[in-house]
């Protein structure tokens, strides 16, 4: 098999990035780019190396979903993206329930959680953070709703009608029945956007005649890690490129070569009509599903080895709530550098004060 | 918490003198800092021995442990991974920001 | 979890409000048959002037209560 230029500066086939599948387990997880593991090699940090391999390519855009590329770096800092993903990259969600009345069939308790997970299209940049529940609430940290449904009959129903959509009015409360009530400068602040449920479609609960819900609700900035409803993706995940590697001093026999195919995801393997002769789509090749099949059959023992990438992250994200897709990644970086600075300053102090009286500051007791 | 608030890091007892070998306790972090320090910690050629644990699920900080050859100072190794670290991040964030202007990707329309 | 204000903040407004005070007033009650208002009285059979139902309900609250949305 002739080795595939890959735009990084190493070969796909390099076996040092490879994680092998085998039937019943997986070898070679851990990465050994460090210095020391291989003799007479240098794997110290170097920036101008790192940019030459990092390779970073989108490959699909939608409103609600992006997937890339991200090749050249260790799991650990592509994990460390997914997870700031997830819970620290902040978003606005209802937060304070203030109710009035609620005669539905639903509790006051109930309710309110379901408000606090509708998602909403607040830009968060636009908001700061409370610095504790103490915090006084203000235009710059809170977003004032309200909610105010009344079922009753519909008195110009057709007789024959049984839907409750024709009898009744409002016969559910959608989340397009909040009212974004501004305070302060928010008028001017979120007048290109005002804010309000994403989906204006969900169904918080269901009314019947007589029945009624007044409320007031406070909307605030936080994150992921305080509860799941400030996550701003629905999913962030990645997988490593799957490789498949044919085995050139033993061929698959002409015979099986339709059954080996089938041990594969649709498109990955494709059969020469005449010679039958199999060879691998590179283009498909990531849509393997890695599911070992033809790892079950002895005939083929030899032919194939089944391996993943270990520094190529496919990266799948798909957003929920205020931020657009391709925004995600740079605000989890973002995050990120806050971290490092945050860490530095007070690794910094920590330097300054072990450096000035020549003791290091320790913990107490 | 309130501690917490007051420190981001310190230093746990039993370190060495000169900060060749010590123990950092980082308050408020998580795997997510923990694992991409130590692995930009441990490409310094300097280092004998970096690694990092949670040491209870409960108790919002981790530990960090760097060990030195030579006598080096690890809080110097630790400022020096924190720097990189940064460089790595805006590298990254640069070559996704040129991908996403100047690659030719598919778009299209999901129903939600 | 949740909480009941103090009755200075009194959401109700009207004044006729339930719960709080005026305590001298008598309570309305709604059936639960034919959602008709009722007043029970003392000595008398708890029973609705409209439908003869013998089940009451009291109203709620109409102070504000506080939640969080978790």
């Amino acid at each position: 098999m002739a080795p595939v230029p890959s735009t990084s500066s190493q070969s796909l086939y390099d076996p040092r990035r490879h994680v092998r599948v085998d039937a019943e387990r997986a070898r070679d997880v851990s990465s050994t780019d460090f210095p020391g593991y291989w003799p007479n090699e240098d794997h110290s940090w170097n920036l101008a190396k790192f940019q030459e391999g990092l390779q970073v390519k989108v490959t699909r855009l939608s409103k609600r979903s992006i997937e890339f590329d991200l090749v050249g770096v260790d799991a650990s800092i592509a994990n460390a993206f997914r997870r700031i993903l997830i819970a620290e990259v902040p978003s606005i969600c209802i937060e304070h329930v203030y109710v009035w009345n609620n005669t539905s069939v639903m509790v006051d308790e109930v309710f309110a959680h379901r408000l606090g997970l509708v998602p909403l299209n607040v830009d968060p940049s636009l908001m700061s953070s409370r610095e504790d529940d103490n915090d006084q609430p203000t235009d710059r940290n809170t977003l004032v709703f309200h909610l105010q449904v009344t079922c009753e009959r519909n008195k110009n129903a057709p007789k024959t009608a049984t839907d409750p959509a024709e009898v009744y009015i409002n016969s559910e409360v959608l989340s397009s029945h909040l009212k974004w009530v501004p305070q302060g400068e928010q008028e001017i602040v979120f007048a290109d956007n005002p804010p309000a449920p994403t989906n204006p479609n969900i169904v918080l609960m269901k009314l019947r005649p007589g029945q009624e819900v007044d409320m007031e609700m406070h909307a605030v900035k936080s994150v992921g890690k305080d509860h799941a409803k400030f996550c701003p993706v629905a999913t962030a995940s990645y997988r490593l490129l799957p490789l498949i590697v044919l085995n050139p001093k033993k061929p698959v026999p002409p015979h099986l070569a339709e059954k080996f195919r089938k041990c594969f995801s649709p498109g990955v393997i494709e059969v020469d009509p005449i010679t039958k002769a199999v060879s691998i789509n590179e283009e498909q090749m990531r849509k393997e599903t890695m599911s070992r099949e033809v790892l079950r059959h002895p005939e083929f023992e030899g032919c194939v080895e089944l391996k993943r990438v270990r520094d190529y992250f496919l990266f799948h994200i798909e957003s929920e709530g205020a931020y657009t897709p391709e925004r995600l990644l740079p605000e989890s970086i973002k995050v990120m550098r806050e971290k490092i600075a945050t860490i530095r300053k007070a690794a910094e102090a920590l330097r300054s004060d072990s450096g000035g009286s020549g003791d290091v500051e320790m913990r107490d007791s | 918490m309130a501690d917490a608030a007051a420190k981001k890091i310190e230093i746990l007892p039993g370190q060495e003198a000169d900060l060749s070998a010590a123990t950092y306790r980082i308050y408020g972090e998580s795997h997510t800092i923990g694992n991409a320090l130590r692995w930009m910690i441990m490409k310094n050629p300097k280092v004998e021995f970096c690694g990092y644990s949670v040491p209870h699920p409960s108790e919002n900080h981790i530990h960090l442990r760097i060990q030195m050859y030579d006598n080096l100072s690890s809080l110097d190794a630790l400022l020096a991974a924190l720097d990189n670290l940064d460089d790595l991040c805006k590298t990254i964030d640069d070559a996704y920001t040129l991908s996403l202007r100047r690659d030719k990707y598919e778009v299209w329309e999901e129903k939600s | 979890m949740n909480q009941q204000s103090g009755p200075s903040i009194n959401a109700g407004g009207s004044g006729m409000g339930f719960g709080a005070p005026p305590p001298k007033q008598d309570t309305e009650y709604l059936c639960a048959d034919c959602g008709a208002k009722n007043e029970i009285k003392s000595r008398e059979p708890i029973r609705c002037r409209e439908c003869g139902h013998r089940i009451m309900y009291k109203k709620r609250t109409k102070r504000m209560v506080q939640f969080e949305a978790r």
